[in-house]
């Protein structure tokens, strides 16, 4: 059945080496190929099971494409291919220097609305995390290379924060900007 | 043994047969139809002339009008005239508190979730009364086509939630139209503009109609149109304009509110009037005559301008979000599309020129954009364009969540995600013995179930008993290309698949169209069975057609001979049965002959997903061509 393709990875789905470094220009063409192929709609007046298939196949390659373009899911990814597993139940403590950092950083935001500027300071602070996240990610792609995957692992449990913030940041700043205009 | 093709002695080949599809535009003010005939795209008008399909809906005492003549009766009968009809799709109750200010129905008074709307036809649900615009638009193509129509592609503004794309799909389905997409409208819209200058770059689309607003942020690229971020509001547009003008109207008046129905429609109507008269014009005159109120005074293009600025407003911070969502910058942006009636107003359109600093597109009637990209999408979904490289890649508009502990929602599906996508979730027992599981669907950004949509609520049924924590249910959500939400469960320790109770929240549950269809054909049984004979026939030709085609492509390679001529067989059958008269026959012989393609279906599936893969764009070809000159 089509599961043969379902359970391809993603790497080779996109004819691409496994690797964390991926040209992200070959992702997108390759992707409209692949599209052109099996989208939903080349089987519009097809049977129920084309349709299905289709739309399994479909499925699965967007989901390749959210997780090659995106460094921290095709990070976690690469790890899973070699069987490093991210679920919750195998949390080891981080270091207590790094959480502190996160904790003064969450205060910060929590605080923000109610200085003065809180567009500019938030500006900053999305610096700040993109500066920390090339840092890490830097930290994770030599580990990774050098295969020490416990390490590489460590990097990406503090880029998923980074994540985090960066998210946080930018619903603030959509906020913000949303009350000045009306 | 080689491959044989069978066919009647005179009977002709259907393969490269002209089908007739339609796109429709089913508006919250007006609805539309286009087709593309000889290879040109149009709308189809009715006899008088008109394009446009007003979507009002009279219930007389032994007719259904629909169009300008129902709109005739729309201050002179209010309760049994529906207007707008479209911000009720989908709706709960509890939705209705600000249209109840704009409209004037009654509700009836049910323990149905959804609002019936109180008419002499009885009470009625947004379902139906849309079904009624889409039968005649669907006659209105009959009567000018001549023949039958094989599909349609309808329109739905992009925001529509999960609720509100089933809506439409069950109107369709009582207007017995074969949906072949549900189309979101600014893609439907870009598609009209792309084709006519075979675009390439980024484009927003400002889609601003009579009840809802959209802000699509599109890549063009070789024919793909690839959504990457949509936002908006499912109940904004030119109605509210209507509605903060007429609220003007009465403080001028001096009046304290609207009063009754046909006042209020009367209102609504001048409000309306002024405001596409000032489309034109620097100012209008405008009057109200009721009772003893006879007030005139003038509205003018800067009065309406503060009038509706907040609503305008509302429109870019949408604007704001999907661009952030899409990770644009404004000035990335090559193209501005103003689609919907509501930009013709001046201060819509200068606004958003200065938001986007670029003078917006608007060179296709606003109207008729969104139908026309409808139908060329019809045209290609259809099989009329084999060798067509246009894809319209979408995604979904709201996020997907279930409810947690807490009264939270965890997010499953993230908003502006490509469709179709599917995402699994793992859930475990609580309970020794537990047998069942309620799973609670939500749709929105915000954290708290309170302030989320509620989609659907689904119990999981006939998990095997086992100590709590040691089953293992995976729940899979599956969005398909129309927006819409599948959702399956299997219970992965013993591979039980557990039973869905699917409740709706603000939908029609199957059942429920199931009887208004039932009740619908009753009317004209007859007719019902030589349709559904036809229909039968029709689907028979499309199966084999098909079968042919994939046959002589790939027949040889991905069957044996014994595969082949069991499939060779039963094909036969069915080129015999389907001049029958016995339309059950038919189907199953039709069901007989899918089952046993199946395989072969599957294999012709995955080659073809396998040749995408190992195919090698022209680029590489010429790369690697390079360096082996190089080498040599």
């Amino acid at each position: 059945m089509s599961e043969e393709i379902l359970t391809s990875n993603f790497f080779e789905l996109f004819g691409l080496p496994v690797s964390y470094r991926v040209d992200l220009n070959q992702v997108q063409q390759r992707y409209m190929v692949l599209q052109k192929q099996v989208h939903p709609d080349n089987f519009a007046n097809g049977s129920d099971q084309e349709k299905r298939i289709s739309m399994q196949q479909t499925s699965w390659i967007n989901e390749a494409k959210a997780t090659l373009e995106d460094p921290v899911a095709r990070a976690i990814y690469l790890l899973g291919l070699k069987d490093i597993d991210f679920s919750l139940e195998n949390e080891t403590t981080m270091d207590a220097g790094f959480l502190m950092q996160q904790l003064e950083m969450r205060e910060r935001l929590e605080n923000i609305q109610s200085e003065s500027e809180p567009l500019d300071r938030l500006e900053g602070m999305a610096e700040e995390v993109k500066a920390a996240a090339t840092v890490m990610m830097d930290g994770f792609v030599k580990s990774f290379e050098d295969e020490r995957l416990d390490e590489a692992r460590e990097w990406i449990r503090k880029l998923q924060f980074m994540q985090k913030a960066k998210k946080e940041i930018n619903t603030l700043i959509g906020d913000i900007e949303d009350e000045l205009m009306s | 043994m080689a491959l044989i093709q069978i066919a009647e002695p005179g009977e002709s080949t259907t393969a490269h047969q002209h089908k007739l599809a339609v796109g429709i535009d089913l508006g919250t003010t007006n609805s539309l139809v286009a087709t593309v005939r000889s290879g040109e795209v149009s709308t189809l008008p009715d006899s008088s002339g008109q394009h446009l399909l007003p979507s009002v809906v009279h219930y007389a005492e032994n007719a259904i009008h629909v169009g300008s003549e129902a709109q005739s009766y729309s201050v002179t009968d209010p309760l049994n005239t529906v207007v707008s009809v479209k911000r009720f799709m989908g709706r709960g109750i509890e939705d209705l508190a600000v249209e109840e200010t704009h409209y004037s129905y009654e509700f009836s008074e049910t323990n149905s979730v959804i609002p019936r709307i109180k008419t002499r036809a009885g009470d009625l649900s947004a379902v139906e009364i849309s079904a009624e615009i889409l039968k005649a638009l669907k006659t209105r193509a009959l009567e000018t086509l001549g023949d039958e129509i094989n599909g349609a592609v309808i329109t739905v503004p992009a925001y529509f939630d999960d609720a509100q794309r089933q809506a439409t799909k069950d109107a369709a389905k009582l207007a017995d139209i074969k949906v072949l997409r549900l189309l979101n409208e600014p893609t439907a819209a870009a598609v009209a503009y792309g084709l006519d200058s075979g675009n390439q770059g980024v484009i927003a689309v400002f889609d601003l109609g009579g009840g809802t607003f959209d802000i699509s942020i599109l890549r063009l690229n070789n024919g793909v149109f690839e959504v990457l971020a949509t936002g908006g509001d499912s109940s904004l547009g030119g109605d509210d304009f209507d509605y903060v003008i007429a609220q003007w109207m009465i403080e001028q008046a001096g009046m304290d509110d609207m009063g009754d129905p046909a006042s209020k429609r009367l209102i609504m109507q001048q409000a309306r009037a002024a405001k596409e008269a000032l489309a034109g014009a620097e100012s209008t005159g405008v009057s109200l005559d009721l009772g003893d109120i006879h007030w005139q005074g003038t509205l003018d293009r800067e009065i309406l301008k503060a009038l509706i600025m907040p609503l305008i407003k509302k429109t870019l911070m949408s604007c704001r979000r999907a661009l952030r969502d899409a990770d644009i910058e404004k000035n990335n942006i090559d193209e501005v599309v103003m689609v919907g009636g509501s930009t013709r107003t001046l201060a819509v359109r200068e606004m958003v020129a200065e938001f986007f600093e670029c003078e917006p597109l608007t060179s296709i009637d606003p109207d008729k954009v969104v139908a026309t990209g409808a139908a060329l999408q019809a045209d290609v979904l259809v099989g009329n364009k084999p060798d067509d490289e246009m894809l319209l890649l979408d995604v979904i508009p709201l996020s997907l969540g279930i409810e947690t502990m807490g009264g939270l929602v965890e997010k499953i599906i993230h908003r502006n995600t490509g469709i179709p996508v599917a995402k699994a979730q793992d859930f475990t027992t609580y309970k020794d013995g537990q047998t069942a599981m309620a799973v609670h669907v939500l749709q929105g950004e915000r954290e708290l179930v309170a302030d989320s949509r509620s989609l659907a609520r689904f119990e999981l049924r006939g998990i095997p008993p086992q100590v709590a924590g040691a089953a293992r249910i995976r729940v899979t959500f599956q969005v398909d290309a129309d927006g819409l939400l599948i959702v399956s469960a299997r219970e992965e320790n013993s591979g039980v698949e557990a039973s869905i109770d699917v409740k709706p929240s603000y939908g029609l549950s199957d059942s429920e169209v199931e009887t208004m269809l039932r009740e619908s054909m009753e009317h004209a049984e007859d007719d019902m069975h030589s349709r559904s004979l036809r229909e039968q026939q029709v689907e028979a030709d499309r199966v084999l057609e098909a079968l042919d085609s994939a046959l002589a492509v790939d027949g040889e390679q991905l069957l044996s001979d014994q595969e082949r001529s069991e499939i060779m067989d039963v094909r036969q059958i069915l080129v015999e049965v389907k001049s029958d008269t016995d339309k059950e026959k038919i189907k199953q012989t039709i069901e007989r002959l899918e089952k046993a393609c199946e395989n072969y279906v599957a294999r012709r599936m995955n080659s073809n997903i396998k040749s995408a893969m190992q195919g090698h764009s022209i680029e590489e070809y010429a790369s690697d061509e390079r360096s082996e000159a190089e080498e040599s």
